[in-house]
């Protein structure tokens, strides 16, 4: 008798909590509050994708941005886009061209391609950001962009490289990185000359930006949402 | 002839038109002739038309004379030129003579004759149109060329072939209306260069001889110009799109093909490439396009792309294009647009639209990502309201227009770069009207429900009637104020009603508020007011009297301390002395303040003003007059003593109390007494006795208090600011005494006090069982010597007083009435 009367009570406690349960419709999720400093508690990689994609999109605006504005008001009619063909410093990068050489990519090697590239920016930008204060009358919209450009570029980088820390299987490649020599181009006495250097950069610039991003979203579709985004 | 259609007029007549009628014969009409032409100017024609025939057949003979001769001479020729013509050869005709030319025609019945035509060889030229025109065309050097060939017109006569005509080329286009008019002189043939390559033209020539006129336009002949043979112009690259971020699409736009088959041929390399590559796919994209697909197609690479135009004369290149595919993304516009409407909690519609990315955009793979914006405005609406909606593929719409159609579109486009796609299919929603029926009808149940529980009510209202009314609302008592009489309330005479009220200045002045209040002070003992009587409206004014005394503020309108109150109008008159009291009472005051007072009196009182003043005047020494003088100070004073005690006491001993004060007023009475004789004298010579009176009584009596019998019915009224002592002698009107209360014989002794009013009048009660007795003789004395002027008095102070004193109707009261003061109010 005293077994079938726990047993009643056991009952009525699991309706209970079941009931309980039902009632606050709301399970306990996988997301424990970090506290500071502690070791284990990690962003998902969702969370930290989520963060590099926004991160590469505003680059990407901001150097479409700031392309435009020089192309505008620098590069009317001097036919710099045909000059600047085949002339991006990360040209020799070899990244993937089209959707299905993105796809086919394993997301590891497009994970260090995209590092080596935002590797390889992280000179150029930084004298992108003090060059640009020299071009004549170069308008405020463009100089803080270079800026902007600039930090978010690192911030980016950081991301990406905590991102392919955790991704990445085996151990890190060396450090891949194309280097740039355009630093003189930018200080050409020739101002035709400079300012398609600025031209060229910044194109090569938003190329590249996008590139990221588009990689980004790629891989982000096809880690975090396996390719149904 | 006349005479024959004078004799066939004649037997027109005769035979009653009969004959002719039927058989409608009559002679010729008149021929006309036409033309005469000379086609080469040595020959020549004359043709005619004939008029009516008159219904017979007829003759026509062209008669002719040449203005060198009289003769006349026949046609030499009807034959050659046809019908109704005459041909004159060359052996009549001279070009060098007018002929003079008319044409006869003839019937059985008579003959009629044309106008005489003058001809001149010379001026009626005009050849015939060339002939045998033939057209060819010839291209040599790029140039078209056209070679015309015409021969001239044909005569009867060969022998006169060696005429020269000059002739006129004309051509157009074939589809122009204009015609071009080339003057081609005297040959036969002609080369027209600037021609529209591809172009068919129609050609005319006509001729001329040296005068005239030009012949006809010679027969048309058209002939197709051969097209240019030419290298192709530029073409154009018109744009590339790619419309899913994986193919593209180059299109362009073709110039001149140089009137020969042209192939085009789109070219590109791609950035880091030196290989020029053709394009691979012209078909799938249409004419002039060219299809990359999946293979050819790379990102983050400029491909410079031309097009090439060849034909057999040569080719020509386009200018470049550069193409960043990624910068070209177009994609289509969403699809699967659905629109639906939901209502919120609030029942408020909005609209929920809902689309999918356009099928052929990939963009679950992450490569391609899209971002739509959506617009919609009323369906009558000029302007869009756009939104941008980012990457999500619904969106809710709130705050619409209801009962209004709304057009919506969707397109999209790639995120940051590329182009808009076009929009969407337009897509309607009507938005219901925000009118709810559910709501409607629970109020319309609520209304019909309200409505008719009223109708209930009323219904049960009107059965029970009264017994429900008495229940709802009880009924309200009647009003109860003693004195009122509702008589008069209920006729409804408000100015009788308020001068019965005793109010005359209505509104009450502040005056009369400030003595409302203070005359409810000092209520008198009930016993001494009269008893209400509603029975006779003749006691109006003394119910009221009473009333207004006993409770009602209005009764200290009434009341007789207003007199003095009013008394004080006059300029500030000093005060503390009751002799400057007295004195500036007949002196000023009998010019200002009584004045005053009678003026602004109700109609009914006699303009003492007008009549004299010294009846005015007289009135005011007479009120206290007989014995107020005597009692002036005793008023002032002592009335506080007297008024801190009860009412009804004895003034005696009070009076015994204060004698110290006495004492020492009194000489100052005296002063005051003289002063007044004086003035009395001065002013009024008949009230001397009364002066004189009053002062032998004070003489004789060292203490008027002392002597009961001396006091009249007093009061004495003290102006609080002024402080003007007054005394007035209150006029007994007992049984049937009406205005004349200083008729001899009625001498009272005032031994109570009835009322201390305002703590400065004292109301004093005469001794009932003194009453018969007369106290004082001097004031009757007075008053008996000065009948006349005492009447005057009474006349004014009654006619100051309220008109139901007048009337004399008080009766058994005590109180002077109240009202006889109201004209001080003014």
């Amino acid at each position: 008798a005293a077994s079938t009367g726990g047993t009643l009570t056991g009952l009525l406690l699991v309706t209970l909590l079941v009931s309980h349960m039902l009632l606050t419709k709301e399970g306990v999720t996988s997301m424990p509050i970090c506290p500071n400093g502690s070791v284990n508690c990690q962003l998902t990689l969702e969370e930290l994708f989520d963060r590099a994609v926004k991160l590469a999109t505003y680059i990407h605006f901001l150097s479409s941005e700031i392309f435009n504005e020089f192309e505008e008001r620098y590069a009317q009619g001097r036919g710099f886009i045909a000059k600047a063909v085949n002339s991006c410093h990360t040209a020799s990068l070899t990244t993937p061209e089209d959707k299905e050489q993105a796809q086919q990519i394993h997301h590891e090697d497009l994970l260090n391609l995209i590092l080596g590239v935002l590797r390889s920016w992280n000179d150029p930008l930084v004298h992108l950001a003090s060059e640009v204060q020299r071009i004549k009358e170069a308008p405020e919209t463009i100089l803080w962009k270079a800026v902007e450009i600039e930090e978010q570029n690192k911030r980016l980088l950081e991301g990406m490289e905590k991102i392919v820390g955790r991704v990445q299987s085996g151990e890190v490649e060396n450090e891949i990185y194309t280097p740039w020599d355009g630093l003189p181009s930018l200080q050409l006495a020739d101002e035709d000359s400079r300012l398609f250097a600025f031209y060229n950069l910044l194109h090569c610039l938003r190329r590249d930006s996008h590139k990221i991003d588009n990689y980004l979203k790629v891989l982000k579709c096809r880690l975090i949402h396996d390719n149904n985004c | 002839m006349k005479q024959r259609f004078i004799s066939s007029a004649q037997i027109i007549l005769q035979l009653a038109l009969t004959t002719v009628g039927l058989t409608g014969q009559t002679y010729p009409g008149k021929p006309k002739i036409i033309r005469c032409r000379s086609l080469e100017k040595e020959t020549f024609s004359c043709w005619w038309k004939p008029g009516s025939d008159g219904g017979l057949p007829n003759n026509y003979t062209l008669f002719y004379s040449k203005d060198s001769e009289e003769k006349i001479y026949e046609c030499p020729d009807y034959l050659t030129s046809g019908p109704n013509s005459c041909y004159f050869d060359k052996n009549h005709t001279n070009p060098w003579t007018t002929y003079i030319i008319t044409v006869m025609a003839r019937n059985e019945i008579g003959s009629n004759s044309s106008d005489p035509q003058h001809v001149d060889i010379t001026s009626i030229v005009q050849p015939d149109a060339p002939v045998n025109l033939s057209l060819e065309t010839n291209t040599s050097a790029n140039m078209s060329y056209l070679w015309a060939k015409w021969s001239p017109p044909p005569l009867a006569d060969a022998s006169s072939n060696l005429l020269v005509y000059h002739y006129e080329l004309r051509l157009k286009p074939e589809e122009k209306e204009e015609w071009e008019t080339v003057s081609v002189g005297m040959q036969t043939h002609y080369e027209v260069t600037s021609l529209q390559a591809g172009v068919k033209y129609v050609v005319q020539v006509r001729c001329i001889l040296d005068l005239g006129e030009w012949s006809e336009w010679s027969s048309e002949r058209s002939i197709q110009i051969p097209k240019e043979r030419l290298p192709p112009e530029k073409p154009t690259i018109i744009k590339c799109r790619s419309p899913e971020k994986e193919t593209f699409t180059c299109w362009w736009k073709p110039a001149s093909d140089g009137g020969l088959l042209t192939n085009h041929t789109l070219l590109y390399s791609k950035e880091g490439e030196e290989k020029v590559y053709e394009c691979p796919d012209y078909k799938t994209a249409g004419p002039n396009s060219c299809y990359f697909d999946k293979k050819h197609t790379s990102f983050w690479t400029i491909y410079n792309i031309t097009v090439r135009a060849t034909n057999e004369m040569g080719s020509n290149v386009s200018d470049p294009h550069y193409v960043d595919v990624t910068y070209i993304v177009q994609p289509d516009p969403p699809v699967n647009i659905t629109l639906e409407l939901k209502k919120s909690i609030k029942r408020k519609p909005y609209l929920v639209l809902t689309w999918s990315p356009p099928p052929l955009a990939d963009v679950r793979s992450g490569w391609l990502t899209l971002e739509y914006e959506l617009r919609l405005k009323p369906e009558e609406g000029e302007e869009w309201e756009t939104i941008f909606v980012g990457q999500q593929t619904q969106c809710k719409m709130f705050s619409l227009n209801p009962g209004k159609r709304y057009i919506v579109q969707i397109h999209c486009k790639p995120d940051h770069h590329g182009l808009w796609s076009e929009w969407s299919p337009e897509m309607y929603i009507e938005i219901p009207t925000d009118f709810r029926v559910k709501d409607m009808v629970v109020w319309i149940i609520v209304g019909v429900l309200s409505s008719l529980i009223c109708l209930i009510m009323s219904w049960i209202m009107i059965m029970k009637g009264y017994r429900m009314m008495a229940f709802i609302l009880p009924p309200v008592p009647g009003p109860k104020i003693k004195g009122i009489d509702t008589h008069l309330l209920e006729t409804g005479k408000s100015e009788e009603l308020l001068s019965a009220l005793g109010c005359h200045g209505f509104p009450p002045t502040s005056d009369c508020e400030e003595l409302l209040i203070e005359y409810l002070e000092v209520e008198d003992s009930e016993d001494q007011q009269l008893m209400p009587s509603h029975d006779t409206p003749s006691k109006n004014t003394k119910i009221i009297h009473k009333e207004t005394d006993s409770d009602s503020g209005r009764g200290s309108c009434d009341s007789p301390s207003l007199l003095p109150v009013k008394s004080r109008e006059p300029r500030g008159l000093p005060s503390t002395l009751q002799t400057q009291d007295v004195r500036a009472k007949e002196k000023k005051g009998g010019k200002g303040s009584w004045e005053t007072q009678c003026s602004a009196s109700e109609q009914k009182m006699l303009p003492c003003n007008s009549e004299s003043i010294k009846s005015c005047t007289w009135l005011a020494a007479q009120l206290p007059g007989n014995q107020a003088a005597m009692f002036a100070y005793h008023s002032t004073v002592e009335a506080f003593r007297i008024t801190l005690n009860t009412t009804n006491v004895n003034p005696s001993p009070v009076l015994v109390g204060n004698e110290e004060n006495r004492q020492s007023l009194y000489p100052i009475a005296e002063t005051v007494y003289d002063d007044v004789e004086k003035i009395s004298e001065m002013e009024y010579s008949k009230t001397d006795q009364t002066t004189v009176q009053v002062r032998q009584n004070q003489q004789n009596d060292k203490s008027p208090f002392l002597n009961p019998k001396l006091m009249d019915y007093v009061e004495v009224h003290k102006v609080r600011q002024d402080e003007e002592p007054t005394l007035l002698l209150k006029h007994k009107e007992n049984s049937g005494k009406t205005k004349k209360s200083t008729i001899p014989g009625t001498s009272k002794e005032y031994t109570k006090v009835s009322t201390v009013v305002d703590h400065h009048i004292l109301v004093l009660l005469p001794d009932q069982r003194t009453q018969n007795t007369p106290v004082s003789q001097e004031p009757v004395a007075e008053t008996s010597q000065n009948p006349q002027d005492s009447q005057a008095e009474k006349s004014t102070g009654y006619s100051t007083t309220a008109p139901s004193d007048s009337r004399g109707d008080t009766s058994g009261s005590d109180y002077m009435d109240p009202s006889s003061f109201m004209p001080s109010f003014k």
